[in-house]
């Protein structure tokens, strides 16, 4: 079995260290085409793979049959013995070159056409709405795992891939950005999907900025830098079950976000605060943002227009 | 009838000696699916709408080619490429016909099979959130077209003979580790298309069928069984370590992919959209566990099985019928999906299952059906000649 899956995909090149071990780009040798693995190594005991593994990966499986544009292909899964207690699950992802990291890095100056951040960020809350739907959270949104196509498509990638790992990762600290986190995830309280509506609302900015907007060093750095743009929040937001204070923050007021962001519209600039909203229960969800005047004064005034 | 070696573990769990000491209950949320009273305002409209005219010619079935009814031919689309029989499926669709002044209640349907289904579905426990209900429900009703088997082809070296022993030793091993039906469900699933995707010995055909109910009580229980006392019910024929090979070969040959749709649901979905008896819901589980076991059974849709299983249930039932009864039918029964041939023909297979279901060797089912929790519909007299009562009816 463990040569079955060498051979049919001869690794090209390591893509990426990644959170959850090394990402190889690989060559399917049937097709020709290339693709990106990702092995878990997950502990297996007496009674085999573990259930949240096979609960995960055929949650993957499953959300694979809809075929959705805005998600990265899965297409294959394998697993391997390693040895008694430990085996390995690698996923295997259709490969793109890109992602949004490299995108805006290329882009250049002035940056991305108000349009085309737009088209963007239909696209990439297309995919969060629709992995929301099917109870999958991202966890660990941000540009380098956004991929673009050379067509300008975007797909989400990684996703999924926290719950499978979360044993794991708590055997091995690794060093995850802080920046697109939200501040339930950084006051260690409970979340849900909003922690990735944050995300996508940080990397909103960052397209128009084309660096991020929060660039915090620890976890009380990254809040502080939080709250300078969007203000300190109300005692009554302040989730009770944390053990960081509210007092220990300056009383800042909100500022406007077109300090920040200054190339930013007016409905863009209103879609941005409800994604950048401090209470994870207020925050917009990735459907209702989908429904916001940003998205559609665009297509009415091409209605107009026709 | 092949008899395979792993028959001789038997006496391990011999449950058909002692049919009234061995009975446990069956654990499941859906045995509380009996007649379940609504008052909703829309149901009531429509029954007070309906209640004026000649019960003979109230509710008639025929065919529907239409598409108008947009929300129940949603999922349509999706079936009509998938053939049980060769032939295009038409959906069969059941609607007030033939009357008069009738046209604000055929619009009425949808919606009023819109809210039955949402009612339904909370009620069976299957939801959280009635907002999400509808759309979880056209997604059952897409995902489960995904969930029938091109053919009945079996690999050279099987029978359906065979097959059906190692169902019914795995309908045992599930009822005795008390598990959720769905749980068996979706292992016969897991095995049917294991069977076409990986290859296996006749020698450890029994090894897969237990590996398939291992895999599936991993996806849906909260308690798992050890690996040790599997193999000990498979009177350690096999190892521990070629178990856990085996989980890997299974799971990789499926690619990870263990979604299924269970007909069980349909069938407690519909069994309450109908307002069917606790005896007709009980009846209809019977002939669909029963259809398990039939090998020629896998190529039809989930949604297909189950309402067969409870057409042929009212049949054999012959309940009274009652005004009410037949409106939530009607209702209900356009929830099937297929041609009208094709549920006659899964109608025969399980009444011709369930005609012989006593004299067979593979009789686990028979006799789980045979108590008095689930009102003892497996020894019904008219499952006898239910096939009869099939020729006459159409």
């Amino acid at each position: 079995m463990a040569h079955a899956t060498s051979i049919q995909y001869e690794p090209v090149a390591e893509i990426g260290g990644g959170a959850y071990g090394t990402v190889y780009k690989a060559r399917d040798t049937e097709s020709g085409q290339f693709v990106a693995l990702k092995s878990v190594r997950v502990q297996t005991d007496q009674n085999g793979l573990p259930i949240s593994t096979v609960r995960e990966v055929a949650l993957l499986k499953r959300m694979e049959q809809f075929d959705h544009p805005n998600v990265v292909r899965l297409m294959d899964v394998c697993a391997t013995t390693r040895s008694d207690q430990e085996t390995k699950v690698t996923l295997v992802f259709e490969h793109v070159d890109q992602d949004l990291k490299t995108y805006l890095e290329k882009t250049p100056s002035p940056g991305l056409s108000p349009e085309r951040i737009k088209d963007l960020m239909r696209q990439l809350l297309c995919g969060l709405a629709f992995l929301h739907s099917n109870r999958v959270m991202h966890r660990d949104l941000k540009p380098e795992n956004i991929l673009v196509t050379s067509q300008g498509q975007v797909k989400l990638a990684d996703f999924g891939l926290a719950k499978i790992h979360s044993c794991h990762m708590a055997l091995t600290p690794v060093v995850v950005t802080l920046w697109y986190r939200p501040p339930e995830v950084l006051l260690q309280s409970s979340y849900a999907t909003p922690v990735d509506i944050w995300s996508t609302g940080c990397i909103f900015a960052e397209m128009f900025r084309r660096k991020p907007l929060f660039c915090g060093e620890s976890e009380v750095d990254q809040l502080g830098k939080i709250f300078e743009v969007i203000g300190l929040p109300p005692e009554e937001e302040w989730p009770t079950d944390v053990t960081l204070s509210r007092t220990n923050f300056p009383p800042l007021m909100p500022r406007p976000i077109a300090d920040f962001v200054p190339e930013i519209n007016e409905q863009g600039a209103q879609l941005l605060m409800k994604m950048l909203t401090f209470d994870p229960l207020k925050r917009i969800s990735a459907l209702n943002a989908l429904e916001h005047s940003y998205f559609q004064d665009e297509e009415t005034l091409t209605q107009k227009k026709s | 009838m092949a008899r395979t070696g792993f028959c001789d573990s038997k006496p391990l769990l011999d449950l058909h000696k002692k049919v009234d000491e061995r009975r446990a209950p069956l654990r499941t949320w859906a045995n509380a699916c009996g007649p379940i009273d609504r008052r909703q305002p829309i149901a009531d409209e429509s029954r007070m709408a309906t209640g004026k005219v000649e019960p003979e010619h109230r509710w008639e079935r025929r065919l529907s080619m239409q598409t108008s009814e947009g929300i129940i031919m949603g999922f349509h689309e999706d079936s009509r490429t998938h053939t049980a029989d060769g032939c295009v499926d038409e959906p069969v669709l059941l609607y007030p016909h033939g009357l008069q002044g009738l046209h604000s209640l055929q619009a009425l349907v949808p919606s009023l099979l819109r809210h039955e289904v949402e009612m339904a579905l909370e009620k069976l426990n299957l939801i959280w959130d009635r907002t999400f209900a509808w759309d979880m429900f056209l997604d059952m009703m897409r995902t489960q077209t995904w969930n029938s088997l091109p053919n009945t082809d079996l690999p050279r070296h099987f029978t359906d003979a065979t097959r059906a022993v190692l169902v019914d030793w795995l309908i045992q091993v599930h009822e005795m580790m008390h598990f959720q039906e769905e749980t068996l469900y979706l292992a016969i699933h897991l095995l049917n298309r294991s069977l076409r995707k990986i290859q296996v010995t006749t020698a450890n055909l029994q090894l897969l069928g237990m590996v398939c109910l291992f895999l599936a009580a991993k996806k849906e229980e909260c308690l798992l069984p050890e690996v040790s006392g599997l193999c000990y019910l498979m009177d350690h024929t096999y190892t521990k370590h070629q178990l856990l090979r085996m989980e890997r070969k299974v799971l990789c040959g499926l690619k990870f992919d263990l979604s299924f749709t269970s007909p069980l649901h349909f069938l407690l979905l519909v069994a309450s959209v109908a307002h069917c008896s606790a005896k007709v819901v009980w009846m209809a589980r019977y002939l669909l566990e029963l259809s398990l076991l039939e090998g020629q059974c896998v190529v039809f849709q989930p949604v297909q099985l189950a309402g067969a299983a409870l057409c042929l249930s009212r049949q054999v039932l012959q309940e009274p019928p009652t005004p009410e009864g037949e409106a939530a039918w009607c209702l209900a029964y356009s929830i099937h999906v297929g041609s009208e041939t094709v549920l006659l023909r899964i109608m025969q297979i399980l009444a011709s299952a369930a005609a012989r279901a006593h004299s067979r060797e593979t009789c686990a089912t028979f006799i789980k059906f045979s108590g008095l929790e689930t009102m003892h519909v497996s020894g019904h007299p008219g499952l006898k000649n239910a096939s009869s009562l099939l020729g006459i009816c159409t």
